[in-house]
């Protein structure tokens, strides 16, 4: 076997597993699902029709023959055939699990007690509703087609004449954009960002408006994961510091709100923004009590402490010890909100405006807190803690500090949270819930404020969206952080690095101006 | 300007350290209320009330000892892991949960495989000991190359980034298993099937105070077996060439890969090993407790981890100490300080932040390479 067929199978075989792996989850039956309903189908049945299943057959195959296409520096066929032998071998892979699937079917034995997706149905769809061998003949085929499409568009994508048309699309966008940038940094580049600005300003004020209840609960949800996430992103993106159980402190705010504004357990009935400031210095507290013993300890005890403490908050919150104070298991009803201008905040609306306000608010102290000094005392203590103390850095208070107003952010997100809501319980807090914000501040790239956004959207708003994919989501997240870190650690939008390098003129050679960070 | 430069900052310097070392003054005091506060419970709760006789203690004690047992050999993975690749292995975890599941199904295909002319019995119970050892041997098999391939997959490219990435990456690949198990198994609990010599509930009875105090077969079965497997262990380390190139890659890996030692095939033998530590834990944790589902490995697992910490990371003796020390404070220690037993893993990871606060080398110290503490 010659080296270039081998290497045509390696990738081949990892599909393989993947597609088994897939059909072993029912995930090919969901992506069919899919397929169905972007080509029109209303309702798709739980198992679509044989024509979907086909699809995605074709699919894993366009996949493997990608992956085996790659990095190929070769002819038009040569690259087509790889991707057509890994398409080819993944089929082979997938033929043999569907002769095993069919043995099954035919013997009828129960294997639901172990794998639970394998119902006969399923099976069946999984054969197209074909007989065994038929059905087997037709996988491996598909795949084969698959793969040899993938290596023909990789080719394509290579080949010297669209490489050129990529070329000059790319540079003609380049100049437009050029252009643009001479349009609004010149002259008149005040006017357009007055512009722009008012612009955006009339969105917020009137698109709310317009989105409807549901529509302004699930991008509430959003935007404050954004106020979330920014803290975290002061304590993991700014300074280095892996917070695991970071929605404590967000649990925190939600309880403070939800115990001194709701009528029960206490009837406390406090105002909504005093509930509001105390439940953000409360959270700021417990960020300084938490990180105040570990602060000169290696950064992973500070990740499983502060996953510990997490872990404590919600076993507390949900344990009989604490019912008669914080309502255990069933939370904290009748929260109310807060009232501006004598107009009370009721609807979801109403409170997209102030969860607007809040990330405005989050986006502007951090913009401000990253491009201080203090922000550059982060900048050091990530990169090297030691160089940074070295260099006159207190990195304690830095990384105290920066613990104390992630911790801040999280109460201001949790206070408005438990207020929008009505209630606050003790499984909103979970362990899933700090994991989510870690992701999406990864998946957004750490430390950048576009990438919190985006990755607030895609990790809070597209599940909305996406509700098939609801079982699989968290299976996603898992496998999306490995692969980013795998591929893209700094996330899709890293932060921009202020990249300047101090000039050196051997004449005039000065002592350079005192860095000592206070 | 150099001259004027440098008194400013030694008297900067004099102020900072003032605020930094608050802390260390605080210290004392902070342990003085807990010791105090501890003692207080104990003098109410052993002195004042009485609530429990000897019976209850001894019974809290075996299953302390029990589960200590379970968290030393999952502590172990974890020491072993950080001493060389200074990395929380986060789903440590949850390759002990899938040595659980493999467990379980090894045993539910060993009572379905029939033996025996005229009287019909399973495998399981014709042959037990031999059912349990292959179940124990299939659990370790797949938490070993669970823990390989994770290695393989998830953290050897990472070896060289900065410290963050290959925690995360080991968080999402702990995501991704337990949700894999779920979506494969279904989220529902699964009850193993026990051979009728290891029944659970039966054991041995002894009487203390009048009353009876069982002491189950599971559980001593779990216990000799996980101080076998530590002894085994420590025999590996100590002994073999393989427990020398561990030791010398957890040293220095540079010098030890100039000393012709495979870092790379010794940290994937570490995975390996711990691998095979956790499946064992797993199979022993369905067999002991007899449920099984995908979130089984997940607090286990912190647990674990907080009881390596406790022991000092890096240290053999040290995460054997500190499964069993965790394992007693969480069974005894409620009823000791006469709080809820809800309250149990509130209790371990309390012991996590008070042991990092007053001891952060943990018991037995820590034992690892200079060039990264």
């Amino acid at each position: 076997m010659n080296t270039s067929l081998r290497k045509s199978i390696r990738p081949g075989a990892t599909i393989g597993i993947v597609h088994i792996f897939f059909v072993l989850i029912g995930f090919n039956m969901l992506v069919a699902i899919l397929f169905a309903r972007v080509s029109g189908v209303k309702q798709p049945d739980a198992i679509p029709a044989p024509v979907y299943l086909m699809a995605y057959s074709i699919t894993m195959g366009i996949w493997a023959g990608v992956a085996a296409a790659q990095k190929r520096k070769q002819e038009f066929r040569q690259v087509a055939f790889a991707g057509c032998v890994a398409g080819g071998f993944a089929g082979i892979m997938a033929g043999l699990l569907e002769f095993g699937l069919a043995i099954i079917l035919v013997k009828n034995i129960n294997v639901r007690d172990v794998l639970t997706v394998l119902s006969a149905n399923f099976i069946k769809g999984t054969l197209f509703g074909m007989q065994p061998a038929m059905g087997v003949m037709v996988t491996v085929m598909l795949f084969a087609l698959g793969g040899t499409l993938g290596g023909a568009l990789v080719a394509f994508w290579n080949s010297t004449p669209f490489q050129a048309f990529l070329n000059r699309g790319i540079r003609f966008t380049k100049d437009s954009v050029q252009k643009a940038q001479g349009v609004t940094h010149g002259k008149n580049r005040l006017l357009w960002q007055i512009a722009s600005i008012s612009l955006l300003a009339l969105a917020v004020v009137f698109l709310p408006l317009n989105w409807g209840s549901y529509w302004n609960y699930v991008l509430g949800t959003v935007g404050l994961y954004v106020v979330l996430g920014l803290g975290l992103n002061i304590a993991v993106g700014l300074s280095g510091q892996l917070v695991l159980g970071f929605i404590a402190f967000f649990a925190i705010g939600a309880y403070s709100m939800a115990l001194l504004n709701a009528p029960l357990p206490y009837h406390l009935m406090w105002g909504f923004w005093p509930a509001l400031v105390l439940g953000v210095l409360l959270a700021a507290v417990a960020g300084l009590l938490l990180g105040l013993p570990l602060m000169r300890l290696r950064g992973d005890y500070l990740a499983i402490v502060t996953l510990g403490f997490g872990e404590i908050i919600r076993i507390l919150l949900k344990s009989d010890v604490l019912t008669a104070y914080t309502g255990g298991p069933r939370g904290i009803q009748n929260i109310g909100g807060p009232t501006i201008f004598g107009r009370p905040f009721v609807t979801d609306v109403d409170f997209m405006y102030l969860i607007i306000g809040a990330m405005l608010l989050a986006m502007f102290i951090y913009s401000r807190l990253q491009n201080s000094r203090t922000g550059r005392a982060w900048l050091a203590i990530r990169e090297d803690e030691t160089v940074a103390r070295a260099s006159g850095v207190n990195t304690v208070r830095y990384k105290l500090l920066a613990l104390v107003i992630g911790a801040a952010f999280a109460g201001l997100a949790g206070a408005i949270f438990a207020s929008r809501n009505q209630f606050t319980g003790p499984e909103e807090h979970s362990l899933m819930a700090s994991i989510n914000v870690l992701s999406l501040i990864i998946v957004g790239g750490l430390g950048s404020i576009p990438g919190t956004i985006m990755g607030a959207f895609a990790l809070k708003g597209l599940p909305e969206i996406l509700r098939e994919f609801e079982n699989y989501r968290l299976l996603a997240f898992g496998a999306l952080l490995v692969a980013m870190m795998l591929s893209k650690p700094d996330g899709f939008i890293p932060s921009r690095r202020p990249k300047f390098q101090i000039p050196i003129q051997p004449e005039t050679r000065e002592a350079p101006k005192e860095q000592d960070h206070d | 300007m150099h001259a004027l430069s440098l008194p400013t900052l030694a008297v900067k310097g004099a102020r900072f350290k003032k605020v930094a070392h608050v802390f260390d003054l605080l210290r004392p005091i902070l342990g003085a209320i807990v010791l105090a506060f501890i003692a207080y419970r104990l003098y109410q709760v052993l002195i004042v009330q009485q609530e429990y006789g000897a019976d209850t203690w001894t019974r809290l004690l075996i299953s302390g000892l029990i589960i200590g047992g379970v968290y030393a050999l999952i502590a172990i993975g974890y020491t072993l892991v950080y001493g060389i690749l200074f990395m929380i292995n986060f789903a440590h975890g949850e390759v002990m949960m899938l040595g659980a599941y493999a467990g379980l199904f090894a045993f539910q295909a060993f009572n379905a495989i029939q033996v025996g002319g005229q009287a019909q019995t399973s495998f399981l119970n014709a042959y037990p000991v031999l059912a349990i050892l292959l179940a124990f041997v299939i659990g370790m098999f797949i938490s070993a190359a669970i823990g390989y391939f994770l290695e393989k997959i998830a953290y050897r490219p990472l070896r060289k980034a900065p410290r963050l990435v290959p925690l995360i990456s080991a968080i999402g690949a702990s995501i991704f298993l337990q949700n894999a198990a779920q979506l494969l198994f279904s989220p529902q609990l699964r009850e193993v099937t026990n051979p009728d010599i290891l029944r659970r509930g039966a054991g041995w009875t002894i009487s203390i105070n009048n009353a009876n105090v069982i002491i189950p077969y599971t559980g001593v079965f779990t216990f000799v077996l996980s101080v076998l497997l530590l002894i085994a262990l420590y025999i590996i380390v100590r002994k073999t060439r393989l427990g020398r190139s561990m030791r010398a890659v957890a040293l220095d890996k540079k010098t030890a890969a100039l000393m012709g030692v495979d870092v790379d095939r010794t940290i994937s033998q570490t995975f390996i090993i711990s691998g095979a530590l956790a499946g064992a834990a797993g199979v022993m944790w369905g067999l002991h407790n007899g449920m099984v589902y995908f979130y089984v490995g997940f607090i286990p697992g912190i647990k674990a981890f907080t009881a390596a910490v406790l022991g000092g990371i890096g240290n053999l003796p040290g995460a054997m100490l500190g499964g069993l020390v965790l394992g007693i404070v969480e069974s005894v220690g409620p009823a000791a300080l006469g709080i809820d037993f809800q309250l149990k893993d509130v209790l371990a990871f309390v012991i996590l932040i008070i042991v990092l606060t007053f001891r952060p080398s943990g018991l037995l110290g820590e034992v690892l390479a200079e060039e990264k503490v």
